[in-house]
């Protein structure tokens, strides 16, 4: 788990965050809500875990409550893979 | 990054230029004025291969890499006068026949890119709506799964090609409450029932390429119908959007050319107050302009190709290129009038027809405002 956080961590840093010192980044830190993340960007990070975890996410599944934080996304990923 | 073309690179677009200048350049003032699209143009550009320059040749294309099919774009920009006819080339290119061989069925691709490739199919794409522009995600045409098959309703406007074309790549949302994650993208061939072409647009500049609305009433297609997944509409988009704002732009490069060398010709003959006007400073000074933007726009478009080459992605690059290029391109089209002074206002010379064609590439595949915005999301802003 703590190992998916921290991918994630480095994909959003470099793609949407980059010059922004990592400790600003925390599991909790708001991405949707707080902009971080537009939808397009969100789209993006969808893709990613599902290129990096082997996983589907459906279109009703990417919305702000499995994308709004890394720790929403790991678990959403943990909980996907447990399902597959 | 090496800014010299290859061997290779440099021959395609000689021949690019050759092919141009003997083949697309008739009665070009007569079908600006009336709003023409040469049929026959598109089917020499289909036999020279110009509508499947990016399509492996499996499927009827010529299988280039993004850098010689941007070297063939400059020829091409470069050779003819019919911007118009080029602009109906990218769009057919970048946002229908490149986003069928990206995401395409095996059975879509042997269906339609020999088709697209030949000239037998005209490709456009339906995604602007009256109310969703730049803001194109927000769109309110509805794709409704029933069973095997998904209905279609609502409007597009703005469709490159509609007039003539055969084949459409059309966006809708499968649910409007799923934003962006619900637009979903469709093949759509033109005899489909429901799909209407409507209103013809009249416009300012690439009179010769044609423009309509085209609406959605009840249009049923099989499932079999759509590209890629549900809700990854936006994704196909974004990858056209990159091609095109690259690709779009090498005409463009061909036209800055063309216009400074015939600028360079007119003020070294052109004599006022005895002496050549290049001898004046005022006038000199505008074609040194010309050659910096050209220089200056030149590698920023085929940073795009050596980015893309690599598989590394160029959205920034691109939008920095597009803004970039398009304000240069308007300027330089000034400029090349001021120094023909009145006989660059003449339809005959050409050069307000360039201009016209020119004002809407701060319009098209993103306003140069959506460009900044591109731009400063990618800085982290």
């Amino acid at each position: 788990m703590d190992n998916i956080k921290e991918e994630i961590r480095q994909y959003i840093l470099s793609e949407f965050l980059p010059g922004e010192t990592p400790a600003n980044l925390q599991d909790d830190t708001l991405l949707r809500t707080s902009g971080v993340l537009d939808s397009v960007g969100t789209l993006r990070v969808v893709s990613f875990v599902e290129e990096r975890y082997g996983i589907e996410v459906e279109a009703h599944e990417a919305g702000v409550e499995n994308f709004d934080s890394i720790a929403a996304i790991a678990a959403f990923v943990q909980s996907k893979k447990a399902l597959a | 990054m090496d800014l010299e073309l290859t061997e290779e690179q440099q021959r395609l677009q000689d021949a690019a230029i050759e092919f141009a200048l003997s083949e697309l350049n008739d009665d070009v003032i007569r079908r600006d004025r009336e709003e023409v699209f040469s049929l026959a143009g598109w089917k020499k550009c289909a036999h020279f291969g110009a509508l499947g320059l990016p399509v492996p040749p499996g499927y009827g294309g010529m299988g280039l890499g993004i850098n010689e099919v941007i070297a063939v774009m400059e020829g091409l920009g470069y050779g003819t006068r019919d911007q118009g006819l080029l602009f109906s080339i990218n769009a057919h290119l970048w946002t229908n026949t490149l986003p069928i061989l990206t995401y395409g069925t095996e059975e879509q691709k042997q269906r339609y890119l020999p088709r697209l490739c030949n000239g037998e199919f005209i490709g456009a794409n339906a995604a602007s709506e009256p109310d969703a522009g730049s803001d194109v995600f927000a769109m309110r045409t509805r794709a409704e799964r029933r069973g095997d098959c998904y209905v279609l309703n609502g409007t597009k406007m703005f469709v490159s090609n509609a007039p003539v074309a055969n084949l459409f790549v059309v966006f809708a949302t499968l649910d409007v409450r799923l934003g962006p994650m619900g637009i979903t993208a469709f093949v759509i061939e033109r005899d489909t029932p429901g799909l209407k072409v409507t209103r013809a647009i009249e416009k300012m500049g690439l009179r010769t390429s044609p423009m309509a609305e085209v609406t959605l009433e009840d249009c049923m297609i099989p499932a079999a119908s759509r590209l890629g997944r549900e809700g990854r509409g936006v994704g196909i988009f974004e990858a056209s959007m990159e091609w095109e704002r690259g690709c779009i732009l090498a005409n463009y490069l061909g036209v800055m050319r063309r216009q400074l060398e015939s600028c360079i010709d007119y003020v070294r003959k052109r004599k006022q107050f005895g002496q050549a006007i290049g001898k004046f400073q005022s006038v000199a000074n505008r074609v040194v302009d010309m050659k910096v933007r050209l220089d200056t726009c030149r590698p920023l478009v085929y940073r795009i190709g050596w980015l893309k080459g690599q598989n590394r992605p160029a959205t920034l690059e691109a939008a920095v290129a597009k803004l970039y290029v398009a304000q240069s391109l308007i300027a330089s089209c000034q400029d090349a009038i001021q120094i023909f002074g009145g006989y660059g206002y003449m339809t005959e010379q050409g050069l307000e027809r360039d201009l016209r064609d020119a004002i809407a590439s701060t319009l098209y595949s993103g306003t140069s405002e959506i460009q900044r915005n591109l731009i400063a999301k990618g800085l982290g802003l």
